[in-house]
């Protein structure tokens, strides 16, 4: 008997295709499967999300957060300015809003369940302007109003137990991060929705306050002076970026055929004082 | 923002690097094959035919080859939609060819006439995070028989 070694054939055991073709392929398909599943989601969940009272936001821990953030009282003047955009907004029966003051450097503010609104010293600071300031409180009221908050909290839930049910049957690590990543652009997306829904009701109520919307664009300015000209992608941001939001108050301001470069409400001496010695209070 | 910037450096690099790693690999096996070709590899139990002027001698090679980055995520996406494991399926052959002709090297170290019974065992000897494979290692090995 003759043994020889013939030479292996190619192409048989391995493929000749380039991998990117497989990879975009794969990779597009399971976007595209994700995002779908997340969006039907969210839409069913919308469907009842906001069906759930408003008095049942109270039960939920929340207001033992608020109470642990150590809150202080608000100066007059910015309880009357709060009041005051407040009583622009015709908000649904039985929604009560609370406003916190919390003394601290922290640059924000946010809306949360059950209708509490914090506002941060560090924020205050940054701003010179009542107009400015009506327009933080008017766009956290308007989260409130459209209950942005348990939207936001029930889109997490549900995308969270639908990417876990998902990942833990994919079983590679890579792909899991991957598919976490698309869900949080997922809920991103309707989190800037929100933000965009929010900034036109706060200009709706800065226009009936003052007749113009000069706050908005001069709280953008200021988001631009604290955080810098944004470089990230809008995709993976909870917030729109600041130059798209400029983008939709001016064409508002345009639609409404309003005049730019109005002058604006400038914070009284009492208050700059009074945020002068709470941060002096803070520091010690 | 910075994962997605890593995790797509990575990608491309294992890409890049994995492809032109490849490619160089394939053009050794097969320049290589041809040289160690006199030597045949058989598979079956028995030698072929009995011979009292040879002695014998188990001859082994193995070899053990990582997988990069882009073929390990492109197999964890064929884990959800099944189908050929295309990139593995290079990485294996290569690492069975390489095995083979690392044994035939040792055979003609011998001047082996031919080696029998070859068996190839394949196992990943690292497993990467949370149980992805890391690398995989195959053995060759077999009976060379060669002149007293």
């Amino acid at each position: 008997m003759e043994y020889s070694n013939q030479e292996l054939p190619e192409g048989i055991n391995t493929s000749k295709e380039n991998p990117l073709k497989e990879f975009l392929v794969l990779s597009i398909g399971l976007l595209a499967v994700v995002f779908a599943v997340i969006f039907i989601l969210i839409l069913l969940v919308d469907n009842f999300a906001d069906k759930i009272p408003f008095e049942m936001e109270k039960d939920l821990p929340v207001s033992s957060f608020i109470k642990n953030m150590k809150t202080e009282k608000m100066s007059p003047y910015l309880e009357k300015v709060t009041q005051k955009v407040l009583n622009t907004f015709e908000l649904p029966a039985g929604m009560t809003i609370t406003f916190h003051y919390v003394n601290d450097d922290t640059v924000n503010a946010f809306a949360t369940l059950a209708g509490h609104i914090v506002l941060y010293r560090g924020l205050l600071e940054k701003l010179k302007h009542e107009d400015e300031l009506a327009m933080v409180i008017a766009h956290e009221i308007a989260h409130i109003k459209y209950r942005h908050p348990i939207l936001s909290v029930s889109h997490g839930i549900v995308v969270g137990i639908a990417l876990t049910a998902i990942s833990s049957s994919s079983g590679n690590s890579i792909v899991n991060d991957i598919m976490g990543t698309t869900g949080s652009a997922a809920l991103m997306k309707f989190s800037r929705d929100y933000e965009y829904q929010a900034d036109k009701d706060a200009i709706n109520s800065l226009i009936k306050l003052y007749g113009h919307a000069d706050g908005a664009l001069g709280l953008f300015k200021v988001f631009e002076s604290v955080a810098g000209k944004d470089l990230s992608f809008e995709f993976l941001a909870t917030h729109p970026l600041t130059g798209n939001r400029i983008s939709q108050t001016t064409k508002m301001i345009n639609d409404r055929r309003l005049s730019h470069r109005n002058t604006m409400i400038e914070f009284p001496k009492e208050f700059k004082s009074w945020l002068k010695k709470q941060q002096e209070k803070s520091e010690v | 923002m910075a994962d997605l910037i890593i995790f797509l450096t990575l990608l491309a690099l294992g890409y890049g690097f994995g492809r032109y790693a490849e490619n160089k690999h394939y053009k050794l096996i097969i320049k290589r094959e041809k040289e160690l070709n006199h030597i045949p590899a058989i598979a079956s139990k028995i030698p072929p035919f009995r011979r009292q002027d040879l002695k014998s001698q188990l001859v082994a090679g193995n070899v053990v080859i990582s997988v990069d980055f882009f073929k390990r995520f492109i197999a964890g996406l064929r884990n959800i939609f099944g189908g050929r494991v295309t990139s593995y399926e290079t990485l294996l052959d290569r690492a069975r060819r390489e095995a083979i002709l690392r044994m035939k090297q040792e055979a003609k170290n011998l001047d082996a006439e031919f080696i029998f019974n070859i068996k190839l065992e394949t196992s990943s000897i690292y497993k990467g995070r949370k149980n992805s494979v890391g690398s995989v290692e195959v053995l060759a090995y077999g009976t060379a028989m060669y002149s007293k």
